[in-house]
Parts: structure tokens; C-alpha cells; sequence
């Protein structure tokens, strides 16, 4: 057995529920999702020896996943599909136990998310989620990192703005007693 | 001296962790003494939990049960296909290519290859010994003229009907390959709901078509994925290169037309 495929294979499943969760915030739907889980899953296997062992698995996963994403995109424009609306709010989930207050606020977040322009929504996930760094997230997405920056910070801003998270809860972190 | 014109991108590096030493630096110093730096500062460390925070319950939704076993299933069969007897390798006549995104990124073609016509004189190629000559791409049937006006004519993300026939031609991109040839990948329905998926570059004045993947029909007219996959491989192969802008598209067909007619 080749040892490419056993150590990608081994990887790939371990790393569905993330692989999963890009997926789903790029479709903003769990069943084509799905999909092209399994179709990006695939595709690694098929080019596992491609993957250089010491660089991130995360990374190289998340840029088969986009490609295949946008081939998707790019037909699904050429039909006239458009994606419904309502799954924008798939994108939100359920939070399970949490009390109503926190799953209110942890909802509008979410959606915020789900409403940003793709290629604002991807580089935060990427960035801000997956923890990807800025250079990494410009390989994934194939753009400079520039590009990253400047998208990234507009996500943010917008994101604050639609969910009302405001500066003033987050000064305590930034300063953490600084302040009087 | 202190700075206070950091731009929000600084501030982000900054939140970010990253931001140079230097810089960083200053921007630290800024904000022992300006309230409203802080609060920028915050912002972006506010967004990036609340975002991780919201995404969160994605991660732990349990995994549908049928992808995991697809995907288990993938894996094992790759595995002791690789123990087994060598890949089948598909060669095109294109050269090889040497850019970046092939190394790193190219899928073996033969994997998933279902049947490919190469050039209108055509051969086909099965997987596993499955191949069905019987079903014959329509593309083979499909007049020349007339593939070769739509190829010209029809904007990308616009479709026509095939005259003389009761076949559906759809474009879909224009793009160059590695050697900067003009292609354009298209599909073209039948009446029997079947599609083929293709690829047709220019060489010299005449349109080839390179790669052709026909689709059984799906009841929705779309090509299912693993057909996609296989052009997918396939355009790897070719480097090809992103979609050209509609514009730019618009007026390479122009500038085909009118040598057309020139000649």
C-alpha cells in the first residue's frame, strides 16, 4: 500500500468535520456540502502523493475543496441556478444547550457570516476559524496576500457592523487592566 | 513620538499577531495613551472570536453517517487499487506541463475517467474494462459547422440551440491552456437528456475538441460530478488557466468572427 494514500486517508478522515464545516459556510448548504466532501476527499486521494508531508494538510484540503467549489459555482452560474435564500441560514446551525440569550446572539453572528460576500466569507473562515495565517489563506484562495488584508478587514468591519459587535465590550481584552 | 494614523489593515496585523516586532511596538505604545486605538484594536480581536465562537457548533454536529462511510470507503479503495496492479495513465497530446498549479495540484486522470473521446475521429477509453462503445457520443454525431459557429458565437453562461439538430449547446468558459491556445469548455445536451461535457481549442484556424466526457442523463440536465472531476483533472493537465472576464471573451470571439469572414 502506498504510504501517501494511507497517511492522507488517515488525515482526510480525521479532518471531515473541518473539511465539512468549509464547505458548508462556501455552499451554505449541508447537502451539496456534503457532496463536495466527498468529491474533494476523492480528489485528494487520488493526487495524495502531491501532498508534501511538513507543510498543513488543513491548507491543501481547504484549496481542493475551493477549486472544486468554484468549477460547481462557475456551472451552476452558466444554468441561471441561484442559491436559496434560506439556506443562507443553514449556515447558522444549532447551538444545543446553550441558553436562549447566548444562542440569540451566537445566531446573529452566524448569519452575519452567511450574508457576507463570498470572497469576504471564505478568507474570514480561513483566517479567523481555521486559523490559518494570512499567507496561508492567500496559497488556498490564489490571491496576494494583500488581497487577504484587505478583505479580511472589510469582513470584519461588516461583521461587526450586522451582528453589533462593538468595540467597547472588547476594550477589558485588548487592555486587560490598562485601563482604569 | 507616538503614531496614531495606523490604517485598519495595521491594526488587524496587530490583532492578528501578524504585524512585525517593530511595528508592533508602536502601535502598543499608540494605544497606552489613545482610547479610540484600543477600541479599533478591540474590534478585530472581538470579530475573530465571535466568529470562531459562531462557526463552532459547526464542527460539532456529528458527521452524516453516509459521507463517512463514503469517504471511508474511498480511502480503502484507493489503498488496494495502489496495492494492486499500476494505474492506468491517459495521456493527451498536450505537452507536459511544468507551472506551479500542475505540480502541486494535478490529480491523476486515470482514476476517474468514464469514457473519452479525443478529437472528432475519437477512441474510447473504459474504466475497469466497462467501456460502452455502443453509446456513442453525440458530440461525434454532432455537425461541425455548426459546433464551430456556436463556438465563435455563443457568449459564456449563454446557450443555443444546435440548428439542424435537437441538440442544446451551452457555454461555458473561455480560457487559454498552457501553451496559450484559445479554449473553450461547453456542454451540449440531447434529446435522450444526455450531456457531454468538452473542451475545444483552437489550432490554428480550427477548432479542436480535445476532451469530451459524455454524462448519462441526469433528469435535471446537469453532467453529474464525477464527469466534472474528470474535465476538472483534465483542464489540470492543460494548465488552464482562470475563465477569461466577458469582455475580454467578447472580443476574442469578435476578432474570431470577423477573420472568419474575412476568409
Amino acid at each position: 500500500m502506498s504510504d501517501a494514500v494511507k497517511d492522507v486517508g488517515e488525515r482526510l478522515i480525521a479532518f471531515l468535520p473541518n473539511l465539512r464545516r468549509f464547505a458548508i459556510s462556501l455552499c451554505r448548504s449541508r447537502d451539496v456540502a456534503d457532496d463536495l466532501v466527498q468529491a474533494a476527499c476523492e480528489r485528494a486521494l487520488a493526487s495524495a502523493e502531491r501532498f508534501e508531508p511538513g507543510t498543513r494538510f488543513d491548507a491543501w484540503m481547504f484549496r481542493i475543496l475551493r477549486n472544486l467549489w468554484i468549477d460547481q459555482v462557475r456551472r451552476q452560474k452558466t444554468v441561471g441556478i441561484q442559491d436559496d435564500i434560506s439556506e443562507r441560514h443553514d449556515i447558522a446551525g444549532s447551538s444545543g444547550e446553550r441558553e436562549a440569550e447566548a444562542r440569540l446572539t451566537l445566531k446573529t453572528v452566524a448569519e452575519a457570516i452567511g450574508e457576507l460576500p463570498e470572497e469576504q466569507r471564505e478568507v474570514l473562515i480561513l483566517v479567523c476559524v481555521e486559523e490559518l495565517s494570512y499567507r496561508e489563506a492567500a496559497d488556498v484562495l490564489d490571491i496576494p496576500i494583500g488581497t487577504v488584508m484587505s478583505r479580511l478587514a472589510r469582513a470584519r468591519k461588516s461583521l461587526a457592523e450586522t451582528a453589533g459587535i462593538t468595540a467597547k465590550t472588547a476594550r477589558s481584552h485588548v487592555m486587560k487592566g490598562v485601563e482604569g | 513620538m507616538t503614531r496614531t494614523d495606523f490604517s485598519d489593515e495595521i491594526l488587524m496585523r496587530f490583532a492578528d499577531g501578524e504585524l512585525d516586532v517593530e511595528t508592533s511596538a508602536e502601535v502598543e505604545r499608540a494605544m497606552e495613551t489613545d482610547d479610540e486605538l484600543v477600541a479599533r484594536v478591540g474590534l478585530f480581536i472581538e470579530t475573530r472570536q465571535a466568529a470562531k465562537t459562531a462557526m463552532k457548533p459547526l464542527l460539532e454536529e456529528p458527521l452524516p453517517a453516509e459521507l463517512k462511510s463514503a469517504v471511508e470507503r474511498t480511502v480503502a479503495e484507493k489503498a488496494s487499487a495502489q496495492s494492486g496492479s499500476a494505474p492506468r495513465v491517459v495521456s493527451f497530446p498536450h505537452r507536459a506541463a511544468n507551472d506551479r498549479r500542475i505540480s502541486r495540484w494535478a490529480a491523476p486522470i486515470a482514476a476517474s475517467v468514464v469514457a473519452v473521446i479525443a478529437g472528432f475521429g475519437g477512441y474510447w477509453l473504459g474504466r475497469g474494462g466497462e467501456a460502452t462503445p455502443s453509446h456513442v457520443l453525440p458530440l461525434a454525431a454532432l455537425s461541425k459547422p455548426a459546433l464551430d459557429e456556436a463556438l465563435v458565437t455563443v457568449a459564456s453562461g449563454a446557450e443555443r440551440q444546435l440548428p439542424g439538430s435537437d441538440q442544446r449547446f451551452r457555454a461555458i468558459a473561455t480560457f487559454r491552456d498552457n501553451a496559450q491556445a484559445l479554449c473553450r469548455e461547453f456542454e451540449v445536451d440531447s434529446a435522450d437528456r444526455s450531456t457531454v461535457v468538452s473542451v475545444a481549442c483552437l489550432a490554428g484556424a480550427e477548432w479542436r475538441v480535445t476532451f469530451a466526457v459524455a454524462a448519462p442523463g441526469g433528469s435535471d440536465g446537469y453532467a453529474p460530478a464525477s464527469s466534472l472531476e474528470t474535465l476538472d483533472s483534465y483542464l489540470t493537465a492543460i494548465g488552464a488557466g482562470q475563465p477569461l472576464e466577458t469582455a475580454e471573451e467578447a472580443k476574442i470571439l469578435g476578432d474570431l468572427r470577423q477573420k472568419r469572414e474575412a476568409n
